[in-house]
């Protein structure tokens, strides 16, 4: 705790502008992520989860979308909005990206070898045959068998968990401090799911990079993260370790989230229970806690004032009133609302 | 896979011939429904000169016969005397023309093709920017311009450029030097360079937000590099599929413009031999036109398999 954070988010707010108005996608969000170190940030669909690490990496179109406020810095250098220290591109040579669907993310007239050595051509101005013996060599690394013969083919020719290692291999090319996971394995089929995390898993053993996973499959946390954020309608609603998240949720939403996930145990109950309704619009957030109209605890405070972080622990804390301490002394004062009352 | 490649091109090569011999046939049995005769003229003819004179050209046999002599000759590359210009035979009327409209196709052609391309990547870059308006505009107006008026205004902005400058910068027409080519060429060009703008504009707007350019973008990769390498060869991969038929287009379409600017081109003979019934020129020039287009798609097809490798190994 003594040094800068590898990167370190704060208060960031991403904005989009469209017909309909003004969406808030990301409504201040904080985190930071340490070497050797995995942050896991889930949430349903449409919380900001992706829109949160995209706008770091300058990835959102721009307009329609806006930063409107916050930083993220690199071992203590701001990175938002231009991606660079000392007029270098961070992105593919501090910081690698690999993304949801391998299928359409690879460029499709381009030879697998040729853009994996293109970060290592860009940022470190090797030469063509040098890049290329390079990227046959991380082929190798990620576990893509004959990858001297593989490196000159292209992605048509690639399954789709090949093609998952090779984005792999090609964000890691220039031996990045930090790794972004946007929901890796979100398209792939069981068995190659898990061989894509074990490659990750090694992969952060033997280079020390940290990692920052979004999903929306709390398996793949419970398996991979150190950390955990947990995303709703554009804020962080929980932040803990993963045992903080998994044995002593704070949140309701982590609770919800928790009961709604499937396990392999046969005394428990094995009916699944989803989160009714749905999450807030977006365009007009609500001004309390977003969560509240599906909340089974909501208060009448809730609708009307946002949360802020109550500390339940070491780097443990979430946005939730009923964490207050009034709540814990004299409930009826802060008008719980009865959750049966509110058909959601 | 180089064998596969020489596969590819003769089986392509075997297709263009049937494409080609259906065009001949079709062409020669039009020809024969046409009405008209080819020994009909002002001049009193007795039954008994025209029966020698059919019996001369092998008018008097069945048409079948007609048909396999004729096929016979253009297997032979021979493609017969015109009926109107004395002595003049096809094959040369084609070697002395063609190399003129080839010129000028291929020459608009590649003004059509690089200008398209340009424009409409500039366009999809900055869309629903002024650019992007205005290029738009003059699309729709390359579009919808016919191609004499084109021709004509631009005669226009010639004689008018040359009276200002005081000497004559780009000849107003006529065939000889590369200056004499510019402006046909540019006119010849501007529609199809109009529709391949449009075409490369849509194909890059789809491209441009794609999956692969933000992970190029996640790499670092400069926007240069990004727009030629990943945005620019993939957006060009439906131009390029429409560049064999518009070769033909242009090709065929160029009379209009070589009238106008006085080029001593084939069109002008294709269009002529119809008006004056001249069977053997509108069979040479119809069947050496399907030819050379049918030869023009199959390169296009071949340059294709080689910009999209999916293409290049089925």
């Amino acid at each position: 705790m003594t040094a800068a954070p590898l990167l370190q988010v704060e208060d960031l707010h991403v904005e989009f502008s469209t017909h309909g108005g003004i969406v808030q996608a990301v409504r201040g969000v904080n985190f930071s992520v340490d070497s050797n170190c995995t942050l896991a940030i889930v949430g349903e669909s449409g919380c900001g989860k992706s829109v949160s690490v995209q706008s770091i990496m300058g990835l959102i179109p721009i307009p329609p979308g806006r930063i409107s406020a916050g930083s993220a810095r690199l071992r203590g250098r701001e990175i938002l909005g231009s991606n660079l220290i000392d007029g270098r591109d961070v992105r593919g040579s501090e910081i690698g990206m690999i993304f949801q669907d391998p299928m359409t993310s690879l460029n499709p007239t381009m030879t697998i070898g040729a853009q994996i050595a293109e970060p290592l051509q860009v940022h470190r101005c090797y030469g063509a045959g040098r890049a290329r013996e390079e990227a046959i060599r991380l082929l190798d690394s990620c576990r893509i068998p004959e990858a001297r013969k593989r490196a000159g083919q292209y992605p048509f020719e690639f399954s789709g968990g090949m093609l998952q290692r090779a984005m792999i291999a090609m964000a890691i090319s220039c031996k990045p401090a930090l790794l972004i996971a946007d929901e890796p394995t979100t398209a792939l089929d069981v068995t190659i799911q898990s061989q894509i995390l074990d490659l990750m898993l090694d992969l952060q053993r033997e280079t020390g990079m940290a990692i920052i996973l979004i999903t929306h499959d709390l398996g793949v946390v419970a398996r991979m993260a150190d950390e955990v954020a947990v995303m709703y309608a554009g804020k962080i609603v929980e932040h803990g370790s993963v045992d903080d998240i998994f044995y002593r949720s704070a949140h309701p939403y982590t609770c919800g989230l928790r009961s709604a996930m499937p396990v392999n145990d046969r005394s428990r109950q094995a009916e699944l229970k989803p989160i009714e309704g749905r999450p807030p619009d977006l365009f007009s957030p609500p001004p309390g806690c977003g969560y509240a109209p599906r909340c089974p605890h909501a208060m009448n405070l809730c609708e009307r004032e946002h949360p802020p972080e109550f500390t339940s622990g070491v780097g443990h804390y979430s946005r939730c009133w009923l964490h207050h301490e009034m709540s814990r002394q004299r409930p009826r004062e802060l008008h719980f609302r009865a959750a049966a009352g509110e058909g959601a | 896979m180089r064998q596969g490649m020489a596969w590819y091109v003769c089986k392509r090569l075997i297709q263009g011939v049937v494409t080609v011999w259906f065009i001949a046939t079709a062409t020669f049995f039009a020809m024969h429904n046409v009405p008209g005769d080819p020994l009909l003229n002002d001049r009193a003819m007795t039954p008994a000169i025209r029966a020698n004179l059919e019996a001369r050209y092998g008018l008097d046999q069945p048409l079948f016969n007609q048909y396999l002599i004729y096929l016979g000759n253009l297997a032979r590359g021979d493609f017969g005397i015109s009926f109107t210009q004395e002595n003049r035979q096809v094959n040369d009327i084609i070697r002395e023309h063609f190399p003129v409209s080839a010129t000028l196709g291929i020459l608009a052609v590649l003004f059509a093709a690089a200008g398209g391309v340009l424009w409409g990547a500039l366009t999809a870059l900055y869309r629903n920017r002024m650019p992007d308006y205005i290029i738009m505009f003059l699309v729709i107006l390359g579009i919808s311009v016919p191609s004499f008026v084109v021709a004509a205004l631009s005669q226009l902005g010639l004689v008018t450029l040359n009276n200002l400058a005081g000497r004559s910068l780009l000849p107003v027409a006529g065939w000889g030097s590369v200056f004499h080519m510019l402006t046909p060429a540019l006119v010849l060009g501007l529609s199809t360079m109009a529709y391949l703008t449009r075409l490369m504009r849509s194909s890059m707007l789809e491209i441009i937000d794609s999956d692969f350019v933000r992970t190029a973008r996640s790499k670092g990769v400069p926007p240069a590099l990004i727009f030629s390498r990943h945005q620019l060869r993939n957006a060009i991969l439906p131009v390029v599929t429409v560049l064999g038929p518009q070769i033909a287009v242009i090709t065929t379409g160029g009379f209009v413009v070589e009238l106008v600017f006085a080029i001593p081109g084939l069109g002008r003979f294709f269009v002529e031999a119809v008006q004056q019934l001249d069977y053997t020129v509108i069979m040479g020039t119809t069947v050496f036109y399907g030819a050379f287009l049918v030869l023009m798609v199959i390169v296009v097809d071949l340059l294709y398999g080689f910009i999209d490798p999916r293409v290049r190994l089925q």
